[in-house]
């Protein structure tokens, strides 16, 4: 746990006024508010930081606490712990460094706040929860591999200690975020809870590229193969196929594998294509026989 | 009385610590839906997370109701243009 220098978190002085510290702090709050920096975890992160400075900094005693102790900070919190053993503050329990995301929130703070102050007593805090009536939205992510999505999937997922059992249609997006509504944190006197945001990673470790439905592969084909045309098996995510492969064919042709892409999302049975670019691979080495038989191609003045 | 999936505009004022004149403000430009009926004005649920959203950078940023209509706007184009960039890097990241 590192000692945090929230007068360099908010840049003020160690002399700052209450004012000049609440004009800084609504300042950064201006430029890191998490609802005006949508998909932005660093302004979100950034914006915990100040919250966490301002809170200590905006109220005299924890201020004149923070000020005393200073970089001496652990000896604050050994009297904290002295202070919970004979009973005085009964909070712990802290459970990491997690930030719910629902926006503009700012109900966690780092351990090093938690172990100078306690986790409880914060009238900003409470005041906040106060005001809220929905309960909270939570955001988490899932890593799947790129075959995982291609069949739909049923997963469970353990979000604030309780077990979701989910439904991952096909065709999934890497960066998608799907809502499941009802899940997120209980709402208050009545009101209705929130929701839980999954943001899906997809880790793809196969060959083909992927562009929503569509995956895109590149093929080699023999040189003599391009020439005088034949038949290669193709790798799909369905199984092999059986392609023929017209004589003359160019270097970089496409094909299109129509329905041998993903499958579409929530389009059951529906799917994008695949589109094969054929690379003509140049043999490197050839046997005197070969060799000799290019040349005698070459006398045939072939273009 | 609250309409099922609905929240009375005085509920959610009270909860939330706002003046009904700001949520009347979101509903004139348009921002947020809400109906009316016998009861008074009723909030759909849905339209909280937005209206939350709105409520926060009107408490927390001190921002009136036309400069949350501009933010609105811009946040708009923001979600649409991170949108436009993740697939732009697809297709890049196909050609590479």
């Amino acid at each position: 746990m590192e000692y945090i220098d929230y007068y360099k978190v908010l840049g003020v002085d160690k002399g700052a006024t209450a004012e000049e510290i609440k004009k800084q702090y609504r300042k950064l709050a201006r430029k890191y508010h998490p609802d005006l920096n949508p998909n932005d975890s660093g302004a979100e992160l950034n914006f915990k930081r100040i919250n966490e400075a301002h809170e200590v900094l905006s109220d005299p005693d924890k201020r004149k606490k923070y000020d005393e102790y200073g970089k001496d900070w652990q000896h604050a919190e050994e009297f904290e712990k002295a202070k919970r053993s004979r009973g005085q503050s009964g909070q712990g329990g802290y459970s990491g460094y997690t930030y719910s995301g629902s926006g503009g929130s700012a109900e966690d703070f780092s351990d090093f706040f938690e172990s100078m102050f306690g986790g409880s007593g914060s009238g900003f805090r409470s005041q906040r929860q106060k005001v809220r009536f929905r309960g909270q939205d939570y955001q988490t992510q899932l890593q799947l591999s790129l075959m995982d999505v291609y069949t739909a999937q049923k997963q469970t997922l353990t979000v604030n200690g309780k077990n979701i059992r989910l439904s991952i249609p096909a065709g999934v997006e890497d960066g998608q975020t799907i809502k499941i509504k009802g899940h997120g944190g209980p709402g208050i006197e009545g009101g209705p809870s929130g929701d839980l945001y999954i943001t899906f990673s997809i880790v793809n470790n196969t060959d083909f590229k992927r562009d929503g439905a569509d995956l895109f592969k590149t093929v080699n084909i023999p040189l003599v193969k391009a020439v005088l045309g034949g038949e290669i098996v193709v790798e799909t995510l369905s199984g092999k196929v059986k392609l023929k492969v017209n004589p003359g064919t160019d270097n970089g042709t496409k094909v299109k594998l129509k329905g041998k892409g993903f499958p579409k999302y929530k389009k059951e049975g529906q799917f994008g294509d695949l589109i094969l670019t054929y690379s003509v691979a140049i043999p490197k080495r050839l046997t005197p026989e070969q060799k000799s038989l290019f040349e005698a191609l070459e006398k045939t003045k072939l273009e | 009385m609250e309409k099922k999936n609905h929240i009375s505009l005085r509920t959610f004022c009270e909860r939330h610590g706002v003046q009904e004149s700001f949520v009347y403000s979101m509903y004139e430009f348009e921002l947020v839906q809400m109906d009316h009926g016998q009861d008074g004005a009723q909030l759909p649920l849905e339209e909280l997370p937005l209206l939350e959203k709105m409520v926060r950078l009107h408490h927390e940023l001190d921002i009136n109701p036309e400069g949350i209509q501009a933010i609105h706007h811009l946040l708009q184009q923001v979600e649409e243009l991170q949108k436009e960039v993740v697939s732009l890097r697809r297709k890049l990241d196909r050609l590479e």
